[in-house]
């Protein structure tokens, strides 16, 4: 019978080249800076930054092919899937991955940070996060969330002769660590109830009454929790102020991005096309999770002189904004796409706008050597251009109109609002408190930076590089445009997944 | 028969385990670590699943824990780290009620779920008896999830690569080898200095 | 007496739990990252267990990119507590004061 089996060939898999197109391409650049860094190590290093620049926009082809081509593709049995949803993610991730490298390329060669290694992980990062967004399956989310999270913890750790940086390092991946072994044993036991690792198995399991039983809750309590890690929702935000002190600049705002972003991802598939019908077990955690991240990030970034972790405690607060709608989500089916459209919109200017900030950040820190928000002070008098560009983040990330902000905000006071549960309207009316604290701090770096009188005597006009031009170009274009015309973002992220699951 | 080995394996995992978190010296830790792992493989073994316990004892108890060993040997870390003294007060008992109620939460749901976790028996792909579980292994890893097993290659390049260049000496850049030689020893003797 | 899966399954969750106490109750990193890999141990138990008892290999497939990814895991955390060494003579994750969280 042994002999009978070998002789069998195996066959190989049908794999649809254009899907994974994206995917290869990337993976090709990835490789060749690696293969250029082992041939002409030294010599290659000044074109690091250009090639996996190019290599980005040449990840973009491919996915705009398959854009316009519009078909939904299944791979592997369900397990990768590529629709609307996870071009306009993975879409998201290489426009926020641009930039990051955009911001990168001064701040990683005046360091001596080992230029090649570095953009080598950050697009392997990357990779991790294009695989999250098309993963429906939990052995491809848990590979794509180790594949951009292990290069994560390395490149925090990146500032080697820093003892904060790789503080900072040990921590994130101490609870990183942690966290997914607390997500793997959840992702065991909703195995064991449904008897399948495919997403879409595992709701027809659940509609075939599986969903009932109590492991089935502690499973999704468990997943629900290792994502709240990576989004940084509060009470597992407490390793993200630290870290992102400690990281190297633009690798905090890689995180507080496009990490974020894939954290997202993950979620809303397991949610949305997994266990959809069990709303009644994920909205209140959901709910608990944006109240808490909301008003404790809020309240804490008050109190905050160093404008990282000012931008930490704010992204953490931004994280209870964008999860609000999934806490009315399993309402109804249009409750539910109307949510998804809303947090991928907000994912969208979300990280156009915090990027922009993360850049004047950078921007100013090469000139005052210091994070501190009062050395901020008076930036109108050296650095006018960059003052104009921060007050457009800070205050779209306020949610002041007609910035993008604005209108990512508006769209989750309207899945709160028209849901029609009182969760919702008692939701809608913390998240409007929190706003106006919000907007407090935000304004008072502002003011800061208009009004004050520069404590600095140079009062030189601040230089900026050209890719940090670029950067803030991007994103200042980004804020403004989804501000002023919504109905450009709308169109886009107006993406179902419940068609498929439910 | 089976419930003898199970059982002595389950005493052997659990022993190894409380002895991993209550030893004062890592290396003993990563000795009962060992324990148990090789506990897990042969309640693999038991489970007909023997590809894995292979790459258990092999990945796990043969590389890993070599690992550790090596870097606690190289750092010379293996001193006993002292247990009575609490780092932050209360924090310990917090720690170990937390661990218990976690425990308390898995066993009551298991115990009201008691044929709980036992789904229908849909079966998508059969393990297969211990004859032919590699076979299947290998091909349904090469098949439906080929995507997954090349994006850990990946994984693991990336491992290495950023474990070379994190524990590297930090070196000054664009300084003759020569020179190199003698900053990375002018470096050693500041680090000592440094430490005493 | 018959060992039925649940018996594998508490052994996993006795397992968990005595990984997430010794995380939380240690403080050398070596210590801290042996038991995660204890946790990781449960999660393959239960994972082998209930693919054995379906007689579905989605298990199995589980728990080998667990072993791969704790393979790297293992190697970025033993690379990081190298390079912090590197600059100290002891690490204790209460040590790690620098950045007061």
């Amino acid at each position: 019978m042994s002999t009978n089996l070998l002789i069998v060939a195996f066959e190989r898999p049908a794999i649809d080249w254009h899907a994974v197109a994206p995917e290869i391409v990337l993976l090709s650049v990835g490789v060749l800076i690696t293969l250029l860094d082992i041939l002409f190590l030294e010599k290659a290093r000044p074109y690091m930054a250009a090639l996996s620049g190019l290599g980005i926009l040449a990840t973009a082809i491919p996915l705009l092919t398959l854009g316009i081509d519009g078909t939904e593709r299944v791979l592997f049995d369900g397990a990768y899937v590529v629709d609307n949803f996870s071009l306009v993610l993975k879409a998201i991730f290489l426009l926020a991955g641009y930039v990051v490298i955009l911001l990168s390329t001064n701040y990683i060669v005046d360091g001596d940070y080992w230029e090649s290694e570095y953009y080598g992980l950050l697009l392997a990062s990357l990779m991790g996060m294009i695989m999250m967004a098309s993963s429906r399956d939990l052995i491809s989310v848990f590979v794509a969330l180790e594949l951009l999270s292990i290069p994560a913890y390395l490149m925090v750790a990146w500032r080697k002769r820093d003892p904060k940086s790789n503080e900072a390092g040990l921590k994130y991946y101490l609870m990183g660590v942690f966290a997914s072994a607390v997500m793997l044993y959840g992702m065991s036991l909703l195995f064991g109830v449904s008897g399948t690792t495919v997403l879409s198995e595992i709701a027809d399991s659940i509609d075939a009454g599986n969903g009932s039983s109590s492991v089935m809750t502690l499973g999704i309590v468990f997943v629900v929790a290792g994502f709240a890690f990576k989004v940084s929702a509060v009470p597992f935000h407490t390793w993200a102020p630290d870290v992102y002190e400690g990281a190297p600049t633009p690798v905090t705002a890689f995180l507080s991005v496009a990490s974020k972003a894939a954290g997202f991802v993950a979620l809303l598939a397991l949610i949305f096309v997994g266990f959809y019908e069990l709303s009644n077990i994920w909205e209140p955690l959901i709910w608990i999770l944006a109240a808490l991240s909301m008003t404790v990030g809020n309240l804490v970034a008050l109190r905050q002189t160093n404008i990282v972790r000012l931008m930490a405690y704010s992204g953490v607060a931004q994280t209870g904004f964008m999860i609000a709608p999934l806490a009315v989500a399993g309402h109804s089916l249009s409750t539910g796409n109307q949510a998804l459209s809303a947090i991928v919109t907000y994912l969208a200017i979300y990280a156009a706008m915090n990027l922009g900030a993360f850049a004047v950040i950078i921007t100013l820190a090469r000139r005052t050597g210091s994070a501190e928000i009062d050395s901020f002070s008076g930036a109108f008098h050296f650095a006018p251009g960059l003052t104009v560009a921060m007050t457009i983040f800070l205050f779209s990330l306020a949610g002041i109109p007609p910035l993008g902000g604005w209108f990512a905000k508006f769209e989750v006071f309207r899945v709160l609002a028209t849901s029609g549960e009182t969760w919702g309207y008692l939701l809608a009316v913390v998240a409007a408190i929190n706003s106006v604290i919000a907007l407090f701090y935000y304004a008072t770096i502002a003011r800061k930076m208009w009004a004050d009188d520069p404590s600095e005597k140079d009062l030189n006009n601040i230089e900026v590089t050209p890719s940090l031009v670029s950067a803030l170009a991007i994103c200042v274009l980004v804020t403004l445009l989804f501000g002023i015309f919504p109905q450009l973002v709308a169109r886009f992220t107006e993406v179902s997944l419940l068609a498929f699951g439910v | 028969m089976e419930t003898v080995v199970f059982l002595i394996s389950a005493a052997v995992i659990l022993s190894g385990a409380l002895g991993v978190i209550f030893s004062k010296n890592p290396v003993h830790s990563a000795l009962f670590m060992v324990q148990t792992l090789f506990g897990v493989a042969v309640l693999f073994v038991l489970l007909e699943a023997t590809f894995l316990a292979a790459i258990q004892v092999i990945v796990y108890a043969g590389a890993i824990v070599i690992l550790f060993v090596f870097v606690i040997t190289l750092l010379g870390v293996d001193r006993a780290e002292d247990l009575k003294v609490e780092p932050i007060s209360g924090q310990r008992p917090l720690a170990v009620v937390l661990g218990a109620s976690i425990f308390g939460i898995i066993l009551t749901v298991l115990i009201v779920a008691v044929g709980g976790p036992t789904g229908e028996q849909v079966a998508n792909t059969p393990i297969g008896d211990a004859s032919d579980n590699t076979k299947i292994l290998g091909e349904a890893l090469f098949s439906t999830h080929v995507f997954s097993v090349e994006l850990t290659a990946l994984l693991l390049t990336v491992a290495v690569v950023g474990a070379v260049v994190l524990s590297t000496r930090p070196t000054k850049p664009l300084i003759s080898t020569l020179d190199k030689q003698q900053n990375d020893n002018l470096e050693d003797e500041l680090e000592e200095k440094g430490e005493e | 007496m018959s060992i039925t899966t649940t018996w594998y399954l508490l052994l996993a969750a006795i397992l968990f739990s005595i990984g997430t106490t010794g995380l939380l109750v240690r403080r050398n990193p070596l210590i801290m990252f042996m038991c995660i890999e204890l946790m990781l141990n449960a999660v393959n138990i239960t994972f082998v267990s209930i693919g054995s008892h379906l007689n579905d290999l989605g298990g199995q497939l589980a728990v080998f990119f667990v072993l791969v990814v704790a393979a790297a895991e293992v190697v970025i955390g033993l690379a990081l507590v190298v390079a912090i060494m590197r600059r100290r003579s002891r690490t204790n994750a209460d040590d790690l004061k620098i950045l007061g969280g």
